[in-house]
């Protein structure tokens, strides 16, 4: 009942929002829908979208479910796709296969030493990961972004800051022109972590240290161990999808090379409740929104920050379903209104 | 050498890290109220965001900008409101909370920023210009850097002199720290939690809306996309290094205005750095400057931990 509410509750938000940005809602939604899955190729694009946002959500929900907090997707993804630009144009010479692998494997090694830092100083040093991992974000954005204006900027590129295209060698196919090969590796990940959590003695150290410290610790868990192997998961599993989205999608790194998915990321996780079938399904959904906003843009001009409204939204309604409280509000305001008293 | 000596002597240099210490210093105050109710606000910088869009959008259509500063005080409250009923009457996580406001506030700022001028670009508003105060605006050296503000520093300074005396030598403030140590005890003690709590999120809200507004008003003249540029998760980190204290948050502030002071005016002098380097060198001194003093802090006991009345 509680996700109905959410959902009904979101889709009221993003109701007033058209209103409010004076579109008419049914055939704004209409174009959304068709931008979205209307034909094959919006299917790819949504696709598309969705491989970056939910690859890094799959990292946040790990860390969640060990009690941390990883806002740190956008800095690790943009690591993620400096390993796999590096390598791409530093090798291009190397065969296909090998080259494509490298520069992922490349680009997921740079996720996980982004994250692994704030999980090092969580561990070692007791610093919230919520600060460094913003920090992070940060200094990652300006070390791209020197990179781009400086020894890695395109001297072909009429002055814009961003690197060569990687060459065709590089980039990641699309299968039977509809599935892009993030999307299988995506799908590959999510029963990954899937295993990681329900499958293995790991995952139940992580489960445990998110639900109590003090008694994984009685446990003998070592909480270190388990704050940098969540964190540095994260972050490979978003440097990954930087990688992938820089392979597959857009080619070439910039200074706009991650429009907020780090953030997103954090939603769709908190939306799926940290579970990895939960942040596959928000995942893809949230994908195909951002996607759908995205091609309606040209005809029907609905603003792309409406689904960063309407993934915070879905948090905020997912925390209402499942507070304490909220019940208790609910069952008080039933009592008074059917005049049952006695709790 | 000579340059760097140059900077590191200049009085501007002084003037610009209390300019851009003071949104941090305003965010960090108001969380030093939630956090010794027990709150723990993420929200901070969703909340600068909507304070510095509210106070453009207030100048903007009345011409005023202390219309600006109250509209923009407004957008920051309703965002406080929703962190307040959420965590406190509902009993929601407060991280998660705090996280999902900031992704809004991006969202809704992102979105009124389309939805209401043409072209998507704020325009540059009416803001207020440096105070200068007579006789010692003139001082050598100090006039430059201390008597020659923006009238918010002095707005800022008066606050933290009253949050201190408030938190610290007030039964208000007494209560209200209570509530962070042990809440339980003080409702058995028939101290109102959650109202007290109310009025600490609400302090919150104030303040840092009030340094996104200085952030818009003060300095920038206009809004741009995601302009708090992680202050609010810096003012977390000042809040922890000035041990929750109103006051010692002045230096802690200080300490990150004056990085970036510096990086700015590195910037702008003949030494060869890039400038990009430069700028990501305050969150480096966040971390740092974190690390170093963590592990002697000692937050409130009951911090962040959800409380209920039963």
């Amino acid at each position: 009942m509680a996700l109905g509410l959410a959902l009904i509750g979101t889709l009221a938000v993003g109701l007033v929002a058209l209103l409010a940005a004076g579109l008419e809602p049914i055939s704004t939604l209409q174009a959304i829908i068709d931008g979205a899955v209307g034909t094959p190729y919006a299917i790819r694009q949504s696709l598309t979208e969705a491989v970056p946002v939910t690859l890094a959500a799959l990292g946040v929900a790990v860390a969640f479910r060990a009690g941390l907090f990883n806002l740190g997707g956008d800095g690790q993804i943009y690591m993620g796709a400096l390993g796999a630009v590096g390598v791409s144009l530093l090798f291009p010479d190397l065969p296909p296969i090998l080259l494509i692998a490298a520069a992922l494997i490349v680009g997921t090694l740079g996720g996980l030493i982004w994250g692994g830092i704030a999980g090092v100083l969580r561990a070692k040093l007791r610093l919230s990961e919520i600060i460094t991992t913003i920090m992070l974000n940060f200094i990652a954005f300006w070390i791209v972004s020197y990179l781009v204006n400086g020894p890695l900027k395109d001297p072909g590129g009429s002055g814009y800051p961003v690197t060569r295209e990687i060459g065709v060698s590089a980039q990641l196919p699309v299968f039977g022109d509809l599935i892009p090969s993030g999307a299988v590796l995506m799908l590959l990940a999510a029963f990954a972590v899937w295993i990681l959590l329900e499958r293995t003695s790991t995952g139940i150290k992580i489960k445990g240290t998110g639900s109590s410290a003090s008694a994984s610790r009685f446990a003998g868990v070592s909480m270190a161990r388990i704050t940098i192997l969540v964190m540095g998961l994260a972050g490979a599993l978003a440097g990954l999808g930087g990688a992938v989205s820089l392979q597959g999608d857009q080619y070439k790194l910039g200074e706009f090379f991650t429009p907020g998915w780090g953030f997103t990321a954090v939603a769709v996780a908190l939306i799926g409740r940290g579970t990895a079938i939960g942040t596959l399904v928000t995942g893809i959904a949230v994908g195909a929104l951002r996607s759908g906003i995205l091609s309606a843009q040209g005809t029907a001009e609905v603003p792309a920050a409406i689904a960063q409204i309407l993934v915070a939204a879905a948090v905020l309604f997912v925390i209402v379903g499942n507070a304490e409280g909220a019940g208790q509000l609910v069952r008080r305001v039933w009592t008074r209104r059917t005049g049952l008293a006695n709790e | 050498m000579n340059d760097l000596f140059h900077i590191i002597t200049s009085a501007t240099l002084y003037a610009a890290a209390i300019r851009l210490a003071l949104p941090i210093f305003l965010a960090a105050l108001g969380e030093t109220f939630a956090e010794r109710s027990g709150l723990v606000n993420v929200g901070l910088e969703g909340m600068m965001l909507m304070g510095a869009f509210g106070a453009v959008l207030g100048s903007d259509i009345s011409g005023s900008a202390v219309i600006g500063v109250l509209v923009g005080l407004l957008f920051a409250l309703f965002v406080a409101v929703i962190q307040g009923f959420v965590s406190i009457n509902l009993g929601g996580d407060q991280i998660v909370c705090g996280i999902a406001l900031n992704i809004g506030a991006l969202g809704v700022t992102a979105f009124l920023v389309r939805a209401i001028w043409a072209g998507g670009n704020a325009p540059q508003v009416e803001g207020f210009s440096a105070f200068h105060f007579p006789i010692l605006a003139d001082a050598p050296f100090l006039g430059v850097a201390i008597f020659q503000q923006s009238v918010f520093v002095y707005v800022a300074l008066l606050l933290a002199l009253i949050g201190w005396w408030g938190l610290m030598r007030t039964s208000w403030g007494l209560r209200l720290r209570g509530c962070g140590e042990d809440p339980l005890a003080c409702e058995s003690f028939g101290i109102p939690v959650k109202r007290l709590r109310w009025q600490a999120t609400l302090i919150c809200g104030l303040c840092a809306g009030l340094g996104g507004v200085f952030l818009a008003l003060g300095q920038l003249l206009t809004f741009s996309d995601g302009m708090s540029g992680g202050r609010g998760f810096i003012a977390l980190a000042v809040v922890i290094v000035a041990r929750w204290s109103p006051l010692l948050a002045i230096p802690s502030a200080l300490l990150f205005g004056a990085v970036e002071a510096f990086a700015l005016r590195v910037q702008s002098s003949s030494i060869n750095v890039p400038p990009e380097l430069l700028l990501a060198l305050p969150y480096v001194a966040t971390i740092v400057v974190y690390a170093i003093v963590v592990g002697r802090s000692n937050p409130p006991a009951a911090l962040g931990r959800t409380y209920i009345r039963q």
